[in-house]
């Protein structure tokens, strides 16, 4: 072990304790948000991020060719549809993507590195430290790889992104449970 | 640790915040096509050759999938305008507006209808200022200069968030021009 979080100063301890509740906290308003603007089953990812309802039905991308001459397609619409017309479904273009990736993948790697210093002060087994790190940084490029792939390739891929937003949760569960119990468990003879 | 923290904070800082509806998009056709009882939705699928033409003259910007869409409003046989909703993305999150057109081919009028929870205040300045005002009457060969009008009205942000409101307009007029006919 590098360092020992059962045994370092209480100070550490509070800080440590005070940074996964933050986390903690900044997560439960991640999902409130993802279930706002994108939903949690692969179907409401695929509509979040697939270009077109052909996507959603799993029709690969590539297959969309332009027109060789432009068209023009009218719909009437009453003005009941019109005066309901709602926001529609939140999606996510390529460049609002290419905008996401780049602000949220920095973010996702430092939230990763915080998490991997506090499993590195955790009494585990070189194994499950191996595991619990690659867990923390392996679940947000599954979400963003599962996005573009959406995006790119086929919604199947959005299996990706729900199975890597559940990871996230997962390996901050985990790392955030052993820490606290393994700082803040009463050892033994102490008075309660 | 304090270099990881500082980089979580930076981190936090620069995340994009959720978006924020401004007026919604009914409000936006009654506002932006006043009168109208009839609707219909024009599409229109760009050509590679019309998506490059249109990528020229709105400066680097297609619409998504190469396709514009008009709203058109009608009363009895006329053509009450047309209405088109533009999205900017912007480094704080996307932006979104409505551009309203008279028959005549000029800009009856501009609505920001989304911003983001940090882009928001903002956004609140310049409107207060009356950034959209400096917009009706533009011809489709016009320039948009909101945030030049308001130059030394506001404060460096809202002015920032008005070149963006700018250039969502110029590229509103580019679509028109190029291809709407009524």
């Amino acid at each position: 072990m590098l360092y020992d979080l059962r045994h370092a100063d209480a100070r550490v301890k509070w800080l440590v304790t005070c940074l996964l509740a933050t986390f903690g906290l900044a997560y439960l308003f991640g999902g409130w948000m993802v279930a706002l603007y994108a939903g949690f089953t692969p179907h409401a990812v695929a509509q979040t991020y697939a270009v077109s309802e052909l996507a959603a039905e799993g029709v690969p991308m590539h297959m969309r060719m332009p027109p060789d001459s432009t068209m023009v397609v009218e719909h009437q619409m009453t003005s009941q549809q019109m005066m309901s017309m709602s926001e529609g479904p939140h999606t996510i273009d390529r460049d609002l993507l290419i905008q996401d990736t780049h602000v949220h993948v920095p973010m996702y790697g430092v939230i990763a590195a915080c998490l991997s210093l506090v499993v590195l002060g955790l009494d585990l087994r070189r194994g499950w430290g191996f595991a619990l790190i690659t867990l923390l940084f392996a679940a947000p490029w599954l979400d963003f790889a599962g996005m573009w792939l959406t995006k790119l390739a086929s919604s199947r891929f959005a299996v990706l992104t729900v199975a890597g937003g559940f990871a996230m949760g997962l390996a901050y569960t985990v790392v955030a449970a052993v820490a606290v119990w393994q700082m803040w468990r009463p050892a033994q003879g102490d008075v309660p | 640790m304090k270099l990881l923290l500082a980089g979580a904070l930076a981190g936090a800082l620069v995340h994009i915040s959720p978006t924020v509806v401004l007026v919604k998009h009914p409000d936006a056709v009654k506002q932006l096509l006043p009168g109208a009882d009839r609707f219909l939705a024009r599409e229109y699928h760009l050509s590679d050759r019309d998506a490059h033409r249109l990528h020229e003259d709105a400066r680097d910007w297609s619409p998504e999938n190469d396709v514009l869409t008009f709203y058109v409003g009608k009363q009895g046989g006329g053509e009450v305008g047309a209405l088109e909703f533009m999205r900017i993305d912007t480094p704080h999150g996307p932006l979104e507006i409505a551009v309203g057109f008279t028959p005549e081919r000029t800009v009856r009028g501009v609505l920001v209808t989304k911003a983001t929870v940090e882009t928001r205040p903002w956004v609140l300045a310049v409107l207060a200022d009356g950034l959209t005002e400096h917009y009706r009457g533009l011809k489709g060969t016009g320039t948009p200069n909101g945030a030049g009008a308001l130059k030394d009205k506001v404060g460096e942000m809202p002015d920032y968030m008005a070149h963006h409101v700018d250039e969502g307009v110029s590229r509103a007029l580019a679509a028109y021009r190029d291809f709407y006919k009524s």
